[in-house]
């Protein structure tokens, strides 16, 4: 059907110029039949605005927050004859994912790896936000934001941090509530920051020193003493809990009892394995903090690390006894052990 | 006629490589905002640089200090194109100055930002609250029985336990928060899914007017009968198909048969006056448009509907430029 329009032209031309690659002289006339080619150019023409119109990003904002993950707020124009859309996301870590269509209607998704795929039933324009975690990595105190954009965007970088390298060229940038706002075009971008001296070295720094001195001048001290009473302590909540029937269902009332106990659990866990490394202690402050365990994924979200470092991590900690590591949705979920001395 | 259609060609090709050159026009850098930038970093740094640092570092910070001097020169001759060159060498230079910084000071460093993202549960709490706000618009939107009292509450404490430094508290609170954020989640979804039902099957019946002007036309065309005969059946499973889902799977089904037989030559146009519809809704609902220029408006739409049953695509495509711009200016 599409079709019926080109080949009439094609024959009509072919038998008006017989000479077709003989003459010269004005070649225009003859090689370059006006109506085919302005009929091509109309619907060219024609064309590219409606083709632009369809499924091409209106908006897109970028959030930077404090702890290296970002906002991501887009505005999208999709083709209102297609029942679903599927959207490239940043990343794979993805959380808090909100798609609302015209007229403020929250839509269905499925999220599958970097892929949504969401239900837009007629809408013509969507507005996505969710957070995210892969675009942002950490050297040292160099936090690096690495973004290929598919379109023009703005960057709200976090309060107190100093642009200290940039790979390309910002279009414009403002000041907005102390927080660094950049105008960036589409393309591969890579922004280095760090945090104003201030705000580390006036309250945290001094807290780790405080920290530091506990742990080596107080810790041999005072920690010698605990140890023996924390071990029978545990001792006998282990005889306790073999004596009644654990439950296997989590309960919320059970989850708050863990919550009340964690502070007691982790220094028992640090004094039972004082050889653990700095960083795998605020691991199991972390997931002790959550109710005892955490997703895997949540972990290098918390802790920006890169999936082999926190596996390793994960790992380091099962072998010596503190974690045990479960699937669930097939990630791994990993979960504080309620009694050590399974473990050797 | 060829001066009038080559006339016509010359007009057609420079309005679109003028109005290809528009964009790249606008992106154009305040070179000024690059010095910004640049001093912002030579001032952090040098804040940071001590007696203690290194040779290496305090000679590359020299030269990207050099290279702020020349890029600063460079915008008062007004050499944009050198300017930037300068800019993009002094943040290549401060980048290194920060990573050299970092190692030299690497194992407290690492430590400090470990425990500062370990401990201080902002950005965490920042990013419920824009969750929460977003869950918050959208549940008024559906008139739904959720109440936030409880978690706006619960934000105000974990706000209070933050500021005092109380992080495992604020931690804990954080947790109840997530915990009643799934629970208004699950809530809004199941009022969503309710009206989903319905947004489904108005966009089931506006897909089925359009593929009735398809067949209609596919007829008018001399198609073949297996062709018509298999949109035919596939009309019939949409239209009594009734949740999202089936009527998903059952418009993949037609837009699969309208590939199969080149058939989405108007898709685009049949889009546009989705589009087009959901504006005239829109305005219908505001004072913007008179009684009788929506009047007038639908009757244009109904004519443009006719066309592309006849598959007078280019008359279609005509009318519904016109109307689009006309709605454009009442829309504004």
């Amino acid at each position: 059907m599409n079709l019926e329009l080109v080949p009439a032209y094609r024959e009509e031309s072919i038998r008006e110029d017989g000479m077709l690659f003989v003459r010269t002289d004005g070649i225009l006339e003859t090689m370059v039949k006006a109506p085919l080619i302005l009929a091509g150019l109309i619907i060219v023409a024609v064309v590219i605005p409606l083709q632009t119109s369809f499924s091409s990003t209106r908006t897109l904002e970028l959030v930077i927050y404090s702890d290296g993950s970002t906002h991501v707020s887009t505005q999208i124009d999709v083709d209102p004859l297609e029942p679903d859309f599927e959207l490239d996301l940043f990343g794979k870590s993805i959380d808090n994912f909100v798609a609302v269509g015209d007229a403020g209607f929250l839509l269905s998704e499925e999220i599958v790896e970097d892929k949504a795929i969401i239900d837009t039933l007629g809408s013509s324009s969507i507005v996505i936000d969710y957070d995210i975690h892969d675009l942002i990595s950490k050297e040292g105190r160099v936090w690096t934001f690495s973004f290929d954009s598919p379109s023009d965007y703005t960057l709200l970088m976090p309060k107190n941090s100093v642009i200290v390298g940039i790979s390309g060229l910002p279009n414009n940038m403002e000041i907005v509530d102390e927080q660094t706002k950049l105008d960036l075009t589409s393309g591969l971008s890579e922004i280095n920051y760090i945090f104003g001296a201030p705000i580390n070295s006036t309250t945290h720094k001094p807290t780790i020193l405080d920290e530091s001195l506990f742990n080596y001048v107080n810790v041999v001290v005072i920690v010698g003493t605990i140890v023996a009473a924390v071990i029978g302590g545990v001792l006998m909540l282990k005889r306790k809990q073999q004596k009644s029937s654990p439950s296997i269902i989590q309960t919320e009332s059970i989850s708050e009892k863990q919550i009340e106990t964690k502070s007691i659990d982790t220094e028992t866990i640090f004094s039972f394995r004082p050889e653990m490394r700095e960083d795998d202690k605020e691991i199991v402050k972390f997931i002790s903090n959550n109710g005892g365990q955490a997703l895997e994924s949540e972990l290098r979200k918390k802790f920006l690390q890169p999936r082999t470092t926190m596996w390793r991590a994960v790992k380091r900690l099962e072998r010596l006894g503190i974690i045990e590591i479960d699937k669930k949705d097939l990630q791994n979920l990993v979960k504080l052990k309620k009694d050590l001395e399974e473990e050797k | 006629m060829k001066k009038i259609a080559s006339f016509v060609l010359l007009i057609l090709v420079s309005s679109m490589i003028l109005g290809g050159m528009t964009n790249p026009a606008q992106a154009q850098t305040d070179p000024y905002i690059l010095l910004k930038i640049a001093k912002h970093a030579q001032k952090q740094l040098e804040n940071q640089i001590n007696q203690d640092s290194s040779d290496k570092i305090k000679q590359l910070f020299k030269d990207g200090a050099q290279q702020i001097k020349v890029l600063e020169e460079s915008l008062k001759n007004n050499e944009i194109d050198l300017a930037k060159q300068h800019f993009l060498s002094a943040m290549r230079i401060f980048k290194e100055v920060s990573q050299q910084l970092s190692i030299n000071q690497s194992s407290p460093a690492e430590m400090t930002t470990l425990k500062a993202t370990a401990e201080d549960p902002s950005a965490d709490l920042l990013r419920m609250q824009n969750y929460v706000d977003n869950l918050r618009t959208i549940a008024k939107k559906y008139n739904t029985s959720v109440d936030f009292s409880e978690i706006d509450d619960l934000f105000v404490t974990a706000k209070k336990q933050i500021m005092d430094r109380q992080f495992d508290d604020a931690l804990q609170t954080i947790s109840k928060i997530k915990q009643i954020t799934v629970d208004f989640n699950n809530k809004i979804r199941e009022y969503a899914s309710q009206q989903e039902q319905s947004r489904a099957k108005e966009y089931a019946q506006k897909y089925l007017e359009q593929l009735d002007r398809l067949i209609e036309n596919a007829k008018n065309k001399g198609l073949s009968e297996d062709i018509i005969q298999k949109l035919e059946t596939a009309r019939e499973n949409l239209s009594s198909a009734t949740d999202p889902h089936e009527i998903i799977k059952q418009v993949r089904e037609i837009i699969s048969i309208k590939e199969q037989f080149a058939l989405t030559k108007n898709d685009r146009l049949e889009s546009r006056v989705m589009q087009i519809e959901k504006i005239l809704f829109t305005l219908s609902n505001s004072d913007k448009l008179s009684q009788s220029d929506l009047e007038d408006a639908k009757k244009t739409l109904q004519t443009i509907k006719h066309h592309l049953s006849q598959g007078e695509f280019e008359t279609a495509n005509e009318l519904l430029r016109s109307l689009a711009t006309l709605l454009e200016q009442f829309q504004d």
